[in-house]
């Protein structure tokens, strides 16, 4: 039974989230059905490994041809289900890893141009309103630590749940009651009780492309920071394509673990990114891009308490056609559509980019994101 | 197919549902594992029919918690009944009893309100079936309360120590997936997700719940439904709406489908304020390519059949 825990791995390393206990779940589930029937196999195994509909096609494609290899063994190998399996459209697997910063810079992957400021120089009050693509290397780490400060101001709302307080609130007879009982069934204090104040839940869609290089590196560390306030926030990277990165962002997360690891799941994931899409540089494509989030993620990850946050200038040479559905079906569905533009921190901008143009009947807020100050300025926009 | 995987089919056939095969598989790993059954799918895909069903094969009884929004342990759980338990603190005090007494005394079973999650931990007569409906619409604070007892199916109350199952309680979550339900649960759980009908189970859905319905009024609708979530919706209609519509068109006494009478009905399938408006929007042709698609096939297996 081997199989499974090969299974198992397999589906882990295109993505799928399987623990140990899954593959516990899922021999037992073997044992219960007729093996002989491949079919019945393989709705077991679904179940057992709770495949979820959006990992449902990799699953169904990996069962193809991890049986056809197994039968394999016992007598011919059966060529057309290994060439389905073969042809299967693999986003997830990162062919060659291309850099993302320009090509020819030598600062690394993750490298932002020169400014030529001393390290340590920047006083916060400078380095609020100091542009991201004008931000020298030295002072990404003051900057860092003020986006996380910042993200801590996050704004709250109240649940609807309550809990026991000890100032004013509604009256807790349950709690009063028990209380009462010590002196003899007289109430000598009320218990009250109040809603906890709720952290939001954010959906970001970050536009990694070209154009956007010199503030997707800023954009993605608030974001982070945001993700330690609001846990449970989602954040997708998008240029030609979309990848998920929270599996990613959640390993440099973990507590104890400094900045540095942080850093390093960001520069993978971006890596992992620009792997996935050869064509890095060639630009985005919004609209397929919001398409393919709505028909994936939407559902699951959008509630109307979601604040959903789409970064990017909005400089698109795609097929805008299906955008306003797309912006459309998030705006329908989330507590508020925040889109960020590096390019209206400009006074003289206005949103005529096409992509821009398109989708801002659909968005709720269309705020600057080009320094630390207007990102500052979204703070109170995010409350669940 | 096992043996008893196809018995089952069988059985919750002959109790109205029509199953498939992965919903048959995935209710009998559930029975045979012991583990919860956690259903998603588009709201009306026939989540809730199953545990209703289950519980009729099983001949016990369907105990449901229904979730919201603020849903909190004295509604799931349990609650102390404080006007009786206030009225039996002034009678044992004019009766003069000790303070200690009268604690046991207004703390007993008989002073607790029984909701679902007890009742179904404290059932005497054989495991019922738990359902619990809507999980997504919980907060995630109840969902890892959930996770607690659905481990253990033990529940402890302070005042009266901790109460464990006589019999585990066969339990269905259903969650229309409105939000992500936490890993934790659901690796707890069965994973089931059931899918939009396939123009054949759809028409056998309308065969057993719709008798009246003609043979080709349950094809040509069932065709319909399904070209009809082809197209982009925000609220893609089911099964139950599906239903609704065939009561609805032979209330009318339509044997067929025509422009006039699903122009008129609409409103039974489509149930998002923009989608109808989309698709009337688009116009009576693009009713009369959903009908062509809901006919075209029809002439095609007439054809070849």
């Amino acid at each position: 039974m081997s199989h499974v825990a090969r299974f198992a791995r397999a589906l882990r390393e295109r993505g799928v989230d399987v623990t140990l206990a899954d593959e516990a779940d899922a021999l037992s589930a073997l044992t219960l059905v007729d093996l002989a029937d491949r079919s019945e196999a393989r709705r077991a195994l679904a179940c057992a490994l709770k495949i979820r509909p959006r990992d449902r096609e990799v699953f169904d494609a990996l069962f193809h041809r991890w049986w056809s290899l197994r039968r394999g063994t016992a007598g011919p190998p059966q060529a057309p289900r290994q060439k389905r399996a073969a042809t299967r459209p693999a986003p997830r697997q990162a062919a060659k890893p291309v850099p993302i910063g320009r090509a020819g810079e030598q600062e690394g992957p993750l490298a932002v141009p020169e400014g030529g400021r001393q390290p340590g120089y920047s006083p916060d009050a400078t380095l609020r309103k100091k542009a991201f693509d004008e931000c020298s290397p030295a002072d990404l780490a003051a900057m860092e630590r003020l986006l996380a400060r910042l993200a801590l101001r996050l704004a709250t709302r109240p649940s609807r749940r309550r809990v026991p307080t000890r100032g004013a609130g509604e009256p807790d007879l349950r709690r009063s009651f028990r209380g009462a009982v010590a002196t003899g069934g007289e109430l000598l204090h009320l218990a009250r009780r109040r809603r906890p104040t709720e952290l939001p839940r954010l959906v970001v869609l970050c536009d990694t492309s070209g154009s956007m290089d010199p503030h997707a590196r800023f954009l993605l560390s608030f974001l982070m920071a945001l993700r330690r306030v609001a846990r449970g926030s989602e954040v997708f990277a998008f240029n030609t394509a979309l990848v998920r990165l929270t599996p990613l962002l959640r390993m440099g997360l973990a507590p104890g673990r400094g900045l540095a690891r942080a850093d390093l799941a960001l520069a993978m994931a971006l890596d992992r990114l620009a792997g996935a899409v050869p064509d890095w540089s060639g630009g985005t494509r919004i609209a397929e891009c919001l398409t393919e989030f709505v028909e994936r993620y939407l559902d699951e990850l959008v509630t109307p308490k979601t604040v959903v946050i789409i970064a990017s200038d909005g400089l698109d040479r795609g097929d805008l056609e299906s955008l306003p559905s797309a912006m459309g079906a998030i705006h329908r569905r989330a507590r508020r559509v925040l889109w960020l533009n590096p390019l209206a921190g400009d006074s003289r901008y206005e949103p005529t980019a096409r992509a821009m143009a398109a989708a801002l009947p659909y968005v709720d807020r269309l705020l600057p994101a080009h320094n630390l100050e207007s990102l500052e300025r979204l703070l109170p926009l995010l409350a669940a | 197919m096992s043996p008893e995987v196809s018995r089952l089919l069988e059985a919750m056939e002959a109790e109205g549902y029509v199953a498939d095969p992965a919903i048959a598989t995935a209710v009998h790993l559930s029975r045979e594992m012991r583990r919860p059954l956690l259903i998603e799918g588009d709201a009306g895909v026939g989540k809730t029919e199953i545990a209703k069903v289950l519980s009729r094969l099983l001949a016990t009884e369907l105990i449901r918690l229904q979730c919201y929004e603020g849903l909190d342990v004295s509604t799931a759980l349990y609650e102390w009944n404080y006007q009786r338990q206030l009225l039996r603190l002034r009678l044992a005090e004019q009766e003069g009893k000790a303070a200690g007494e009268i604690e046991d005394l207004i703390f007993g079973r008989d002073y607790l309100l029984e909701r679902p999650l007890l009742r179904a931990i404290t059932r005497h007569e054989g495991p019922p079936v738990l359902l619990i409906d809507e999980i997504d619409r919980a907060d995630e604070g109840f969902e890892a309360f959930l996770l607690e007892v659905l481990s253990d199916f033990q529940v402890t109350i302070p005042e009266l120590g901790t109460l464990t199952a006589e019999h585990v309680p066969h339990v269905i979550l259903t969650s229309n997936r409105t939000r992500e339900i936490g890993d934790a649960l659901r690796r707890r759980c069965l994973y089931l997700y059931i899918e939009h009908p396939t123009v054949e189970k759809e028409v056998r859905v309308l065969r057993a719940r719709v008798p009246e319905a003609s043979e080709r009024l349950a094809e040509e609708i069932a065709r319909f439904m399904h070209a009809l979530r082809e197209r982009r919706l925000s609220r893609a209609p089911g099964v139950a709406e599906t239903i609704d519509w065939a009561r609805a068109l032979l209330t009318l006494h339509s044997d067929h489908l025509d422009l006039e009478t699903v122009e008129h009905t609409l409103g039974c399938i489509l149930k998002d304020g923009n989608d109808l408006r989309e698709i009337r929007e688009r116009g009576r042709g693009e009713l009369t390519a959903l009908l062509a698609a809901a006919r075209d096939l029809e002439e095609t297996a007439a054809a070849t059949g």
